[in-house]
């Protein structure tokens, strides 16, 4: 019997291929991106779409190791752990999905002085994230960092706090201009009695940021019927005597929220511009499906529009997408190490401070996230990962190179590398200015074993280059 | 939470707790090991985290007694002559010198009793006498050193000065195989228990390194990756069943004795901040700190996460010369402590 051999994947199948996973995780090598390819477009999308058949990361290995990371109580400690999950995931829109909700729903730990809270918080997002819309806003209600955050905690029959309703019709929902300050009021009320167990104890610590005697205590949801207003509530044009779950019942069949999560899917994986058609469709997929995320991604996905190669390379990297991306490339922190916590730090650095958003808005994001400081900062911090000859992604790339050809002319190993690398989108004017670079120490060479450690380090430092070059900025 | 499961025999009854939360000074953060010294001081030694500049000097040893007298400090995080990166255990020799592994420096460090670097061996790789993480280390009776050199799964004898004396294990999970080995225990006839650890299972070797005995194993749901274990003076085995979050006693035919979840109240020291801090306290004591949960995630990890007496990351057990158990509760900053009762 002969084995069935399968082309290699053509130029625009591995350019496509790199886009969906830049987008719909954090990058491919450029052997996942030929596996990817074997498999198909659309068998890749719905791979990606079902996170719970990919197997999960090594959790016992990072808990032994870090210590820190299996109590949470740092947000350091808690920031490097997401980093080394993104890093080591199988299921990289899981991740990415938790990263688009954790923008949305913006928690942060400088309030709540309890980063597990946060990360709870983030384990709901990778639980129901690609998921119906309405379960999500229900336990997005019943969270307890997000009933600390937002003063849901302070929110009793008869004496309303209206934080949290604000903000699920404003920011988590519908979007400003779409109902009214009434509806606001009754929504709160609706919301009333959802708390969170030994509230003065917990607020008290909270306020004193008290890890004593033993740590942080994980909070948990508490419904407490006799706090909760069970008096008649008119929302939305709609009259009775509303609990939340109601008021979510009622706020996804809205079109105003149908058009308002199209709208923020569409900004995070599509494209930093909106563009009305195409988040109109995306709304009628979610209306069409009761809210379904996990449908309304499978067609942005599929969609024209996100293959059009005029949307690769459209939107600047996160510094999440950047750092985590970077070290996925170089195979780098794939076992527990103490310096992930670096990595965590540099994603601070960049101005993201995962699981410390800046405000309940968020973070700023597309061309927000350069700026003259933090350019410099996201070139070494990529250049410093990517550069090391000794990391596996690298070691790779170099076998890939040595694989071309004993001898390789400076555009022969700027194109492998960038192959290598799966930027399939490098501007000639990049091009140019790498290919002049490799020009000055002439031709690559492998076959001179006695100057091999300097091919290696001139490998290295061609990827450290490409790095700092406008397209590996660029998702 | 203390069940015995061969109601008859022996009861473990909790006895107190040593500890509390403090990044310097008088308690601990995320102890990782304890060594007991023969007139009784506790050497608690915090690994902390992470390795950013702030933090380190969470990471440090700290000496007390059992009854929550403190007595001082040394070390603190840093790669210089006695700091401590990614430290794993801690034991004294005959002499009362205190030995340190680093996990992340593949060293061991030797400091006098009162703190004072002495010397450091040890070099990275995987040759005779090389080490690859070690994560934990014990004295004979010689007073040589067994080191479980976890990503090289194996264990190497060292003499105090580090001189290579011997090894044994490979990677695997049959007989005499390791997985990643953590913690180390002798008996007093110099037989050699390993937590073997990502093969969820208990090994024992003679002096020599012979395979003699094992309790759990992959699959067997004995043991979920177990960090440590004691041997006391009648062959009890006290297995930090770290994974499940409790502590399980066996007898030497593999009969489960006992089986800690955990139990603690306040310490000394708590009692101390509260008494200072009576806003706090008073909050503190109309809580309820048993709630009922719906954990999403492993159940008893995440039961641990909010219920505060119960044990969270168990990683190491020791037996005073009182018979008492110590198990080092790492994510709650604490000791908890409890005795053995044989039933007449």
């Amino acid at each position: 019997m002969v084995a069935e051999t399968r082309p290699a994947p053509s130029r625009e199948e591995l350019s496509l291929m790199a886009h969906l996973l830049r987008r719909a995780g954090f990058g491919a090598t450029r052997r996942e991106l030929d596996g990817y390819c074997a498999r198909g477009y659309e068998a890749t999308v719905e791979e990606l779409l079902h996170p719970e058949d990919a197997a999960p990361i090594d959790e016992d290995v990072v808990r032994r190791y870090h210590v820190d990371q299996n109590s949470l109580m740092l947000i350091e400690s808690s920031q490097a752990y997401w980093i080394y999950r993104i890093i080591n995931t199988n299921a990289p829109l899981e991740e990415k999905i938790a990263l688009f909700w954790h923008g949305l729903f913006a928690t942060a730990y400088g309030k709540l002085n309890h980063a597990k809270a946060v990360v709870n918080q983030t384990n709901t997002f990778r639980q129901h994230g690609l998921g119906n819309f309405r379960t999500l806003l229900l336990e997005l209600s019943r969270d307890p960092a997000m009933i600390f955050w937002l003063d849901n905690k302070d929110n009793h029959n008869g004496a309303p706090n209206e934080n949290y309703g604000r903000e699920l019709l404003e920011l988590f929902s519908m979007g400003i201009g779409n109902y009214s300050e009434d509806d606001v009021k009754n929504c709160a009320r609706a919301f009333s009695g959802w708390t969170i167990n030994n509230a003065d104890y917990m607020s008290i610590r909270a306020s004193r940021d008290s890890i004593w005697p033993h740590g942080r205590l994980d909070w948990q949801f508490r419904y407490l019927p006799e706090d909760h207003d069970d008096t008649e509530k008119t929302f939305l044009g709609e009259t009775g005597r509303f609990n939340g779950e109601d008021i979510i019942d009622i706020i996804v069949r809205q079109p105003a929220t149908a058009w308002f999560v199209a709208s923020k899917l569409h900004q995070f994986f599509v494209a930093d511009q909106p563009d009305e058609d195409q988040i109109q469709a995306l709304a009628d997929e979610f209306l069409r499906t009761e809210g379904d995320i996990r449908s309304v991604l499978r067609m942005l996905f599929l969609s024209d529009f996100f293959r059009d190669p005029k949307t690769r390379l459209a939107k600047v990297k996160s510094p999440t997408e950047l750092v985590a991306g970077t070290a996925r490339l170089a195979g780098s922190h794939r076992f527990p190490e103490w310096s992930i916590v670096n990595l965590a730090m540099d994603v601070n650095f960049m101005g993201q401070e995962i699981l410390n958003p800046p405000t309940v808005e968020g973070w700023h994001t597309g061309r927000e996230w350069i700026d003259t400081g933090n350019l410099v900062e996201r070139v070494n911090a990529a250049a410093l990962e990517i550069g090391d000859v000794n990391q596996p992604g690298v070691r790779e790339v170099i076998r890939r190179l040595e694989e071309a050809g004993p001898a390789l002319s400076p555009e022969g190993f700027v194109d492998g590398c960038l192959d290598a690398l799966g930027q399939f989108e490098t501007s000639e004017q990049s091009r140019e200015g790498l290919v002049r670079y490799a020009g000055r120490m002439g031709e690559l060479r492998f076959d001179r074993p006695d100057s091999l450690a300097c091919t290696h380090q001139r490998v290295g430092e061609m990827l450290q280059l490409i790095a700092a070059t406008r397209e590996y900025q660029l998702a | 939470m203390t069940v015995n499961a061969a109601k008859g025999t022996y009861d473990f009854p909790y006895s107190h707790t040593v500890g509390f939360m403090a990044n310097q000074g008088r308690g601990f953060n995320n102890p990782i090991d304890l060594a007991i010294a023969p007139t009784g001081e506790l050497y608690v030694l915090n690994r902390a985290g992470p390795e950013v500049g702030i933090r380190l000097p969470y990471k440090r040893v700290t000496i007390c007694t059992a009854e929550e007298e403190y007595l001082g400090e040394f070390s603190t995080g840093g790669t210089s002559d006695g700091q401590l990166w990614w430290p794993s255990a801690i034991a004294l020799d005959l002499e009362g010198l205190v030995y340190i592994p680093d996990e992340a420096l593949n060293h061991v460090q030797v400091f006098t009793p009162e703190g004072e670097f002495r010397r450091k061996w040890g070099v990275a790789g995987n040759g005779p006498g090389e080490l690859n993480r070690p994560s934990y280390l014990a004295f004979d009776a010689e007073d040589n050193l067994l080191i479980s050199d976890s990503l090289n799964h194996r264990v190497q004898k060292f003499s105090r000065d580090g001189e290579f004396l011997d090894m044994w294990g490979r990677a695997g999970s049959g007989d005499g195989e390791l997985n990643m080995p953590w913690g180390l225990a002798l008996d007093r006839d110099g037989n050699v228990y390993v937590a073997d650890w990502r093969n969820d299972r208990v090994q024992k070797f003679d002096a020599g390194g012979g395979f003699t005995a094992k309790w759990g194993g992959p699959g067997s749901r004995l043991f979920n990756r177990p960090a440590a274990v004691a041997v006391d003076e009648e062959g009890l085995l006290y297995v930090a069943d770290w994974g499940n979050e409790r502590v399980q006693v066996l007898n030497p035919e593999g009969e489960v004795l006992g089986i800690i979840r955990g139990d603690s109240v306040d310490s000394r020291w708590a009692a101390d901040y509260f008494a200072a801090n009576p806003e706090e306290g008073a909050a503190r004591y109309a809580a309820d700190l048993t709630p009922e949960i719906d954990p999403a995630g492993e159940r008893d990890r995440e039961e641990s996460a909010n219920v505060e007496k119960l044990l969270w990351g168990p990683t190491a057990v020791k037996i005073d010369g009182e018979g008492r158990i110590f198990i080092v509760d790492s994510c709650r900053h604490r000791l908890q402590v409890y005795r053995k009762e044989r039933n007449e």
